[in-house]
């Protein structure tokens, strides 16, 4: 009985990973379009080719990484392309706060080391995942770990065949859709309840009204007044019903 | 030089962003307020990014053409029905190749 308890965690463990690869297999392939896209962008570009491509696995953020690429290309100032690029991505502070209380008990080298891979689709597959309540520590990383190297595999070598083969897909096939549509349908399963519903429909709302927003920050303005508001509608409905 | 400078300053940037709060969380608890309203960052960060890919374009509201409004609309409500998000793919990507010759 002792050995069965034991080895339980590690066939949980293992099984979460698998999970992870699975529950990520739609999205990473959604992104390779846009990594493509990228790889080709930087072939095409004054940006020495090393340089861009090592964006993709450093940076890990399509949006910023195209907008560094093309900025450097148009001779922008390195400070401006800096500040551009981080903004873009302050999104992910949101990322980081709302998965960083599932870690919470791992070690500090732990954590700095599972903030690495940490974006849109890693997020948005993982928080979900969690919230089921139904994995232990090591099996959240496990899921963790299977989906984000699943999806930093498929991004570098997206860029890779992108930049080598120095074409992107051809727009009439409508790819580029791939990535939108696998947001939309994480949109889908993500508006469960009156709060999250409301959070939504002000975040995207707040994106249109804030279209001029300096340096690309709508999405971060629009997610930040979308939790809020969302919060509000719980919080009231909490105070009414009780 | 410079473009390796900037691309690695962003790289590092960024690490930071992903890395603060998984370093916060270990020196202090979140404030409960701020615990609460986490659930609400996915569904209104993944709206925000949808509402931007299709009505923003360069800093202006600009939506995309209707081929790709409608297959999106109906990658949604596909989603939606079934819980599976291949049906996105299974919905929005031929209603989208349908459209596009019947649309300008």
């Amino acid at each position: 009985m002792m050995s069965l308890a034991a080895r339980r965690p590690r066939t949980d463990a293992r099984r979460a990973f698998v999970g992870g690869v699975r529950d990520i297999a739609p999205l990473a392939a959604s992104v390779a379009p846009f990594g493509l896209a990228i790889g080709a962008a930087v072939g095409a570009s004054d940006v020495p080719r090393l340089a861009g491509w090592a964006g993709g696995p450093l940076i890990l953020a399509g949006s910023a990484q195209l907008t560094t690429v093309e900025m450097l290309d148009a001779g922008a100032a390195p400070l401006v392309i800096i500040v551009s690029a981080l903004v873009l991505n302050a999104r992910i502070l949101m990322y980081g706060a709302a998965l960083a209380p599932w870690f919470r008990d791992e070690t500090l080298m732990r954590r700095l080391l599972l903030a690495v891979p940490l974006i849109d689709q890693l997020f948005l597959v993982a928080a979900p995942r969690f919230e089921e309540d139904d994995l232990d520590r090591r099996a959240r990383q496990a899921y963790y770990g299977g989906a984000a190297s699943v999806l930093i595999g498929v991004w570098v070598a997206a860029q890779t065949i992108g930049l080598v083969a120095g074409v992107g897909l051809p727009p009439a096939l409508g790819l580029h859709l791939a990535a939108p549509l696998a947001l939309a349908g994480l949109l889908a399963k993500s508006i469960n309840g009156r709060p999250a519903i409301v959070a939504a429909i002000v975040a995207a709302l707040v994106v249109v009204v804030g279209a001029g927003l300096p340096q690309q920050s709508g999405v971060l303005v629009a997610a930040s007044v979308g939790v809020a508001v969302g919060h509000m509608t719980a919080t009231r409905r909490e105070r009414t019903s009780s | 030089m410079t473009p390796w400078l900037v691309i690695v300053a962003v790289a590092l940037g960024t690490y930071a962003i992903r890395a603060s709060m998984f370093v916060l969380v270990g020196v202090r608890p979140l404030p409960r307020r701020l615990e609460a309203m986490l659930g609400l960052v996915a569904p209104a960060a993944v709206a925000a990014l949808v509402s931007s890919i299709v009505l923003i374009r360069a800093g202006s509201v600009e939506p995309a053409p209707i081929p790709e409004l409608a297959a999106i609309a109906a990658g949604l409500v596909a989603v939606r029905r079934t819980g599976n998000v291949l049906a996105a793919f299974a919905v929005g990507m031929p209603l989208f190749w349908l459209l596009t010759p019947a649309l300008p």
